[in-house]
């Protein structure tokens, strides 16, 4: 549009992409949803020891994807992809940890004690 | 993997055989049945005898021009408006005619004309219909139009994925539409009240509807969130420093965060429960590890955002239009914008008011309580700001102005009431009752509000003619008459303890104030005759309404600095940004002239119709996995991905209009100002000679006229 040269390819937003990224992003996210499935499949651990653990692989699993497929880093040069890194931040903790919080109430105060979570 | 099913299921047509047992005797589906056929039989016989079809296809069907795939776009949400706005009637009518054990029933139903199973459809209906099918398109048609134009940017940054935004919609419409003659529609809510969604509750294809149109409007809708930030961002005139945007785009940039954001959210959501109803897993089911509340939970991490999305723009208009009308600059832009933003940031933690009453502990109920609080300081810095800007202007009462000012009017009792609902005790007390009904629609009523404001101003715009003032004012009045009679009694009716979704009213001494509603009904039903009037009686007297560039005299950010009508390239040459509201900046320095020094090449996008196949190819998507007719599902989904990939490698997607045509074309729009100019006491200001000066526009000037 407004840019002079329409090559794709050109861009440096395309450039910064890479095969290899998207593949070990891809082979990544998988592989941790594999271990997950896995996990549960197999009652490795008791019910709250498990929902920590694929918490925190979620979390790893999630880190891995913004940096393989989103390429959001904190480099100088893409400076919007810092900022939305730097934006992903406050409302993972926001969408995540208020949830977290508010599950942990309300299965305080609604699950009878020792039937698990 | 699957589920069993019960019902018939037939590798070929799916789940079809279902429709033989649903009632087709039902003169209400059948009125609606006639309604569109008619309809849809006279437009594709005006079509064809005015020879329209080329014009159609090359003009608006395969077009990449933002502001038409943004009058598209307003058109699908007031077709979408007016089906819901017939729900709305229904479910009037119901309560007015069921009220008490005597109150007789008609076809089929115990009490009133609809039967329970059939009302739940109407209001679910309704309600997804409105806030996903009617007021989002509205609002994206309006930030598709005047974002680019307020920037100085000749198109958005990805115009073939604008198209497809728009297509993506347009299915998703279609799908409901469909629903209402193919099968059924959800009964769980447009919420989804869960576990009312899970198969075992909802065995039909009513709910498979729901989530379909809504998963694929949702995509539709990010798309567009990801390329208004990318135009925001990348594509600003220069000049145009973050301190000169003009308040719509930041409230469009506010909301596309919000949107890019939350919208993901639903996504899952709905895939998690489309597992849970196809595949059988128990994501939010009461066994094997499944959860209830999960489901509420993440349907409002996206449904709060999603209030702040539909609201964040209506502010943004209102910006725009009360200094206009005001003939002042905005009062305190950077406290706005700040406002904005503030707003898009605490839109992310407020979800949980929407179930104070499931059982959390005290201190999570507080801190959403606080957090909902929150919202009010910077919502109370906008209407201080309006307020300070109108302070000793030179008012003037056209009919933007006025749903302007109405606005403003419904932010303040809505907010209120809002506050009301952000205390928990009180929550406890009229939780799901009317009251909250009254509050959500008091605030979804400012956003309708905002966007008449705002399609009454930018009209003239787009289409080079003003709409006329006169219908305007009476569309404007009887539709609030409309708003006053229905939810001041339904405020009150919750207060007295009517629960929300009733078919039957058990006590008759609700009866009165549910008859004043229907009557607030009946308003609006007015204001629907007015405001196709007035559209009609505008076409007509098209001529005599014509206006030239700065079609209200006293217009401020830089869309005015353009010609009535747009031409598809925007501006004849980018425009250097000088001032924050550039317009006015240069209207005061006599810089107002629309020809350049000389014109140079235009590189704009070419057509395509790869949107239009993909969006029709979604539709068909949809319409396989509701059915379930898995062999239809796999080749349109297989079809789709080829024609990404085909669209993928088309190289020439663009191309150059040489600055001989442009000089050409301009000279048309220069005479046609000139000609605008001439004929006299045009209402707005000119073109050629730049606009009126503030002085001669003093409101006693106006209101003789009127």
């Amino acid at each position: 549009m407004s840019h002079d040269n329409h090559d794709p390819l050109d861009h440096p937003e395309v450039k910064i992409a890479s095969a290899r990224g998207y593949f070990i992003g891809y082979a990544f996210a998988a592989a941790m949803m594999f271990i997950s499935l896995g996990l549960v499949r197999s009652h490795a651990m008791s019910p709250a020891g498990l929902a920590t653990t694929i918490t925190l692989i979620a979390l790893v699993a999630v880190l891995a994807q913004l940096y393989f497929l989103f390429k959001l880093d904190l480099s100088e040069s893409q400076i919007w992809h810092t900022v939305a890194f730097a934006f992903t931040v406050p409302l993972f903790v926001m969408a995540v940890g208020l949830t977290l919080w508010m599950f942990h109430t309300l299965a305080a105060r609604t699950m009878l004690p020792g039937m698990g979570m | 993997m699957l589920v069993n099913l019960q019902g018939p299921w037939d590798p070929i047509f799916g789940r079809l055989g279902l429709i033989l047992q649903y009632q087709y005797n039902n003169p209400v589906i059948f009125f609606a049945f006639e309604l569109s056929l008619v309809g849809g039989a006279i437009a594709l016989f005006w079509l064809t005898c005015a020879g329209k079809w080329r014009t159609l296809w090359s003009d608006w069907l395969t077009t990449v021009d933002h502001k038409k795939i943004g009058v598209m776009y307003i058109i699908v949400g007031l077709v979408m408006l007016f089906r819901g706005f017939f729900d709305a009637v229904m479910i009037r009518t119901q309560q007015a005619m069921a009220v008490g054990a005597s109150s007789p029933g008609f076809m089929g139903a115990a009490h009133g004309y609809l039967p329970p199973y059939h009302l739940d459809q109407v209001f679910t209906a309704h309600g997804m219909i409105m806030i996903l099918l009617a007021v989002t398109p509205i609002l994206v048609g309006i930030m598709n139009i005047v974002v680019p134009l307020q920037i100085g940017a000749r198109d958005m940054a990805y115009p073939y994925l604008n198209a497809l935004g728009l297509w993506l919609t347009v299915s998703a419409a279609a799908l409901v539409m469909i629903s209402l003659f193919v099968g059924d529609f959800s009964h769980a809510g447009w919420v989804g009240l869960i576990p009312l969604t899970e198969l075992p509750y909802s065995p039909g294809v009513g709910v498979d509807y729901w989530i379909w149109s809504i998963q694929i409007g949702s995509v539709g809708t990010t798309l567009g969130a990801v390329n208004l930030i990318a135009t925001i961002i990348k594509m600003r005139a220069p000049g145009m420093t973050w301190g000169r945007v003009p308040v719509f785009s930041w409230t469009t940039l506010a909301t596309n965060i919000i949107a890019l954001t939350s919208f993901p959210v639903l996504g899952v959501t709905l895939a998690l429960l489309t597992f849970d109803r196809y595949l059988g897993t128990h994501f939010f089911t009461a066994s094997l590890g499944g959860d209830l509340m999960m489901y509420t939970n993440l349907f409002w991490i996206w449904g709060h955002p999603e209030v702040y999305f539909v609201v964040l723009p209506a502010f943004g208009m209102i910006s725009e239009i009360v200094p206009t009308f005001s003939q002042k600059t905005l009062f305190g832009y950077v406290t706005m914008v700040v406002a904005s933003m503030a707003i898009a940031a605490v839109s992310w933690s407020v979800w949980l008011h929407h179930f104070f009453t499931m059982g959390a502990g005290p201190n999570v109920n507080a801190y959403f309580s606080i957090a909902t609080m929150l919202v009010g300081i910077p919502t109370g810095v906008k209407v201080f700001n309006w307020l300070f800007t109108m302070y000793r202007g030179r008012l003037r009462f056209d009919t933007p102005m006025l749903w302007a000012i109405g606005t403003i009017f419904l932010l303040i009792s809505g907010g209120m009431t809002g506050m009301m609902l952000a205390v928990p005790a009180i929550n406890y007390i009229v939780h799901n009752s009317v009251f909250v009904i009254a509050h959500f629609h008091n605030m979804f009523l400012l956003v309708a509000y905002a966007a008449f404001a705002g399609v009454t101003f930018w009209f003239p715009k787009v289409f080079g003619f003003k709409l006329d003032e006169r219908l305007g004012k009476r569309f404007f009045w009887s539709f609030t008459l409309g708003s006053i009679m229905v939810f001041i009694p339904m405020y009150i009716l919750g207060f007295m303890g009517m629960t929300r979704r009733l078919d039957y009213i058990s006590h008759p001494a609700w009866y009165p104030l549910i008859l004043a509603e229907l009557v607030g009904v009946g308003f609006y039903a007015v204001s629907v005759f007015f405001f196709l009037a007035q559209v009609v009686v505008s076409i007509r007297n098209r001529h005599d309404l014509r206006v030239g560039a700065d079609a209200w005299g006293t217009s401020r950010s830089l869309e005015w600095g353009t010609h009535s009508p747009v031409p598809f390239y925007n501006f004849a040459v980018t425009p250097m940004v000088h001032a924050r509201d550039e317009w006015a900046w240069r209207r005061e320095n006599k810089l107002d002239s629309l020809k350049p020094d000389h014109y140079v090449d235009i590189h704009m996008p070419k057509n395509t119709m790869v949107p239009l196949i993909l969006g029709m190819l979604s539709l068909v998507l949809g319409f396989a996995l509701i059915w379930r007719i898995w062999w239809l599902a796999g080749l349109s989904f297989l079809a789709i991905i080829v024609a990404i990939v085909v669209r993928s490698f088309e190289k020439d997607t663009g191309y150059i209009i040489p600055a001989a045509e442009v000089a050409a074309m301009e000279q048309d729009y220069l005479d046609r100002a000139r000609e605008v100019e001439s004929a006299g006491e045009k209402v707005g200001g000119g073109a050629v000679g730049g606009g009126v000066p503030a002085a001669s526009r003093a409101p006693w000037n106006k209101l003789k006229g009127d």
